[in-house]
């Protein structure tokens, strides 16, 4: 009896196996990676699940991969054995083996001209240029612009004032200056330090774009396939000097390389009245401050008021979302209705409340600046859901998140701010870091280790591009 | 068929190779007086042949080309000594048995309970076949896999790969860098070795004293066992942090100061030994809680009762007798030493500052994965598995002298 129940049960079981995917099929799943977890996973969730309310026939489902670098290596094992998300979020550094790789459709491709997909408008006109020039390649659209960050810099007003120092730095002289009138704060106790940030690579490329100068050659690589480094430059050298500068006199408290954490910690807490970092840590550092008590306020990153040019502009951070090849048609526009909507002007006026990225289209930015209620637009951490802003103007209440819209906004387009594009992006920057934390922490002979460091990356690159380059 | 220049003919690399063996089972047969002269002779030439071609010839001899540099050749040569020393030692060991009279491969176990007749084997080798599946799938063949990528120019994700014959070794050869790398990776090693057990074993001898909740301690303690090199990391981080870190935090309120545990040469190298041995310790104590456990107490009580002192009766009896454990927890710690310290690493430090923590393992992770550069990483991997591999051999030869397996 016993045994003809588990047969039974095992040719139901069977039946239902074969059913279900049966009665499921008219369903179009879309799998989407995306390198966040914490509540800027849970607005992509949510707004995915926004997504598929308005479509019975597709069901997209974020999946968080722990970092960028990882979903990078995830995505390229997947390919091997064939597992792989339809949608992938992939860091700026990876915009030339995105290209490479011939892994994904470019996104102009897929859209092909048309006006909308699914019900979804296709408008591009409206993304702010610097935006969409950096995934420009060769002409072509090829990934939709998600999360989009640049370096801002976040100062303690109480602390700078208490030293006298009423305008917010805005060059590198700027910072040293007020960092040697808050000296009397440092020795007194009152503070840790003047300034602290990241010491990340970005930063590093920023300040070059910065001073209109290349990374790599063939214009960053964006005239033609780079082959060479070119660190052997006045604008490389003036960032190694600005840290040494900077650290020899105590004015920075360096917390190792590209450690993100403690100087955010050390900011925040009220220990130290100068950071930089990534806009897209605005919300989290504003209520950082607003726990803490002192008043936060942003400006554009530092630049070199020696460069010869002056500020040129910056270049975007962040990452994009690429559509993997293959797919059947109906897949594929599936996925392109899905990014088409994810970057409308309404969720890309959300994402930026949620986090401090960017929005990436100025009708956004229009958006925030002239609210109605009803308009549920501020994502709300606690309770994991959007609820509305409460204000006519989101950027007259919280004028720290224009800083970074208004720095792309205003930045010369040219392959400098455009920003490099080359194989070895990732490999790369610990080089290029490790020569300015090696001259910042002990000085030396500066141009000696530049020599070196950019044969070795030309080297690299070039063994790179034997790889991956049209023969 | 256009003639290859070789700067050093495979003729001569095989001749040499020859010459070689036949010196060393000369020197054998003059040392044990066993065999005769001729066989010696002629085997370890064999041996010293295929020794010599055994690792360059399925590369073609690339290394010998003219067009090769001198770090090439080293690498080479080098290549040549390795496989001499595979064969001649196995070889050595089959003509030895030939000597005795015994057969060349062992029998096999014959005592009870081992599978015998007709279907024997094939019953033996069906219940095995799992673990030899899974260890021929993830072990062995990708280990092949290691050694053919090693003479590649490859990255994941690119349209074709490039043989480069040894480019990849000789470049780490003239690598000033790499040298550090692997220095520090002993450096360190050396001491998280030697703070982990030493410590360990003091902790172990307080618990085996009888006190109230020993075992609530010594679960406690084996704990941070249980934690993987990469939590280990991150609880450092938010221990050692220069401005948020809790003992800076601790120090500044009782004794004023700050230490940049984590951004100066040498604390960040101290840091990263000592979240090493807190993540290790665990391990080593549980073996010699163990090991202590074994001790007979008769063996103690009758030395104490002749006058020996604490020390005398541990230093006498106690180490002793748990030098089996030691052996094989130096063995195991240098693997994990050497192995498993890179993610910790990579949470603490990034290998900073200016790469004072920059292992060789860690220069694995870093070109392998992080940059998908595999050629050059599993070039570099297969540097440190012979490292340790040398290492465990010499922790054997030396080692298994002085360990007393007793039978109590």
């Amino acid at each position: 009896m016993f045994r003809r129940f588990v047969v039974i049960l095992f040719v139901l079981t069977l039946a239902l196996g074969t059913m279900v995917p049966a009665l499921a099929q008219d369903v179009i799943e879309l799998e989407a990676w995306v390198a966040f977890s914490d509540h800027r996973y849970d607005w992509a969730v949510d707004t995915a699940d926004r997504f598929n309310a308005l479509h019975d026939d597709i069901n997209v489902t974020m999946l968080s991969v722990a970092n960028y670098d990882t979903i990078v290596n995830n995505y390229t094992l997947g390919r091997e054995d064939g597992a792989y998300p339809e949608i992938v979020q992939l860091f700026d550094a990876a915009l030339q083996f995105a290209v490479d790789s011939n892994w994904f459709d470019f996104a102009e491709d897929i859209i092909a001209g048309r006006d909308e997909i699914l019900g979804h408008p296709v408008d591009f006109d409206d993304i702010i240029p610097v935006i969409s020039n950096y995934y420009t390649v060769d002409g072509v659209w090829a990934s939709v612009a998600w999360n989009t960050s640049t370096p801002i810099m976040y100062y303690n007003v109480e602390l700078l004032e208490q030293a006298g120092v009423m305008e917010m730095p805005r060059t590198w002289a700027d910072i040293l200056d007020a960092c040697a009138a808050l000296q009397p704060l440092v020795d007194d106790g009152t503070i840790s330090a003047c300034a602290t940030w990241p010491f990340s690579p970005w930063f590093i490329e920023q300040w070059l774009a910065q001073q209109n100068e290349y990374m790599v050659n063939n214009e960053n690589g964006r005239a033609g396939r780079a082959t060479e480094f070119n660190l052997d430059t006045d604008a490389y050298r003036a960032i190694a000097e600005f840290y040494r500068e900077l650290y020899s006199n105590g004015y920075f408290i360096y917390e190792g390389f590209d450690q993100w954490g403690p100087p955010t910690q050390s900011f925040t807490s009220g220990k130290v009245a100068i950071m930089m970092s990534s806009s897209a840590a605005a919300r989290a550092i504003s209520e950082g401050a607003t726990a803490t008590g002192f008043t936060l306020k942003t400006t554009g990153m530092a630049y070199n008021q020696d460069a010869p040019d002056g500020w040129v502009g910056n270049i975007l951070g962040g990452a994009t979302m690429y559509i993997s090849n293959g797919l059947a048609p109906e897949v594929q526009d599936a996925a392109m209705a899905f990014l088409l909507f994810f970057s409308n002007t309404e969720n890309s006026a959300s994402w930026h409340t949620a986090s401090g990225y960017v929005p990436v289209r100025n009708s956004s930015i229009e958006l925030l600046k002239n609210l109605e209620p009803g308009n549920e637009l501020l994502w709300d951490i606690p309770s994991g859901a959007r609820v509305d802003i409460e204000t006519n103007d989101w950027y007259a209440a919280f004028p720290n998140f224009l800083t970074a819209s208004t720095q792309l906004g205003t930045s010369t387009v040219n392959n400098a701010t455009r920003g490099s594009t080359y194989g070895t992006f990732q490999q790369s920057r610990p080089y290029y870091g490790g020569v300015v934390e090696e001259y910042m922490l002990n000085g030396g002979d500066l141009d000696a280790m530049i020599a070196e460091t950019n044969a070795e990356l030309t080297e690299l690159l070039q063994e790179y591009n034997f790889l991956f380059a049209d023969e | 068929m256009e003639e290859i220049a070789y700067s050093v003919h495979p003729a001569i690399v095989t001749l040499v190779g020859a010459l070689l063996g036949a010196g060393y089972f000369a020197f054998l047969r003059w040392q044990t007086q066993a065999g005769g002269l001729n066989i010696s002779l002629g085997v370890g030439a064999l041996a010293g042949v295929i020794g010599a071609t055994l690792l360059t010839a399925p590369l073609g001899y690339c290394m010998f080309q003219a067009d090769q540099k001198s770090e090439d050749i080293i690498i080479g040569w080098i290549a040549v000594l390795l496989g001499l020393m595979l064969t001649l030692n196995l070889f050595s060991m089959l003509l030895w048995r030939y000597f005795r009279g015994q057969r060349l491969l062992p029998r096999g176990d014959t005592t009870p309970g081992a599978f015998r007749g007709r279907f024997g084997l094939l019953y033996a080798m069906t219940v095995l076949s799992p673990t030899i599946l899974v260890l021929v799938f993830f072990v062995y063949l990708p280990m092949v896999d290691t050694l053919r990528f090693s003479t590649f120019l490859a990255r994941f994700g690119a349209p074709r790969t490039r043989f480069i014959c040894v480019s990849n070794f000789s470049r780490m050869l003239a690598d000033l860098d790499y040298h550090s790398n692997l220095f520090l990776s002993f450096a360190l090693s050396f001491g998280i070795i030697i703070i982990a057990m030493s410590l360990a074993l003091l902790i172990a001898s307080m618990l085996n004293q009888p006190i109230v909740g020993a075992n609530i301690y010594r679960t406690l303690l084996i704990w941070p066992y249980a934690i993987s090199p990469l939590v280990a990391g991150v609880i450092f981080s938010l221990l050692l942090g220069t401005e948020s870190g809790i003992v800076n935090r601790v120090l500044d309120l009782t004794l004023g100061v700050k230490v940049p545990w984590l951004v100066t040469v040498p604390a960040a190298q101290i840091s990263v030994v000592l979240a090493s041995v807190w993540n290790v310790i665990g391990f080593n104590i549980l073996f010699y809680t163990a090991g202590l456990q074994t001790i007979p107490k008769d063996l103690l009580e009758s030395a104490s009762i002749d006058g020996a002192g604490a020390w005398q009766r541990f230093a006498r009896i106690t180490f002793p007798l748990l030098s089996p454990f030691t052996f094989f927890l130096i063995v195991t710690n240098t693997i994990y030493a050497f192995f498993d310290t890179f993610s910790l690493i990579f949470v603490l430090t990034r290998g900073g500052p200016t790469e004072s923590t920059f292992t060789a393992m860690y220069r694995v992770y870093v070109t392998g994965i992080l940059s998908s550069d595999i050629g050059k990483s599993t070039a570099q991997s297969l540097i440190l598995f012979l490292i340790v591999v040398g290492i465990t051999i010499f922790q054997f030869r030396v080692g298994q002298r002085r360990v007393q397996y007793g039978n109590y």
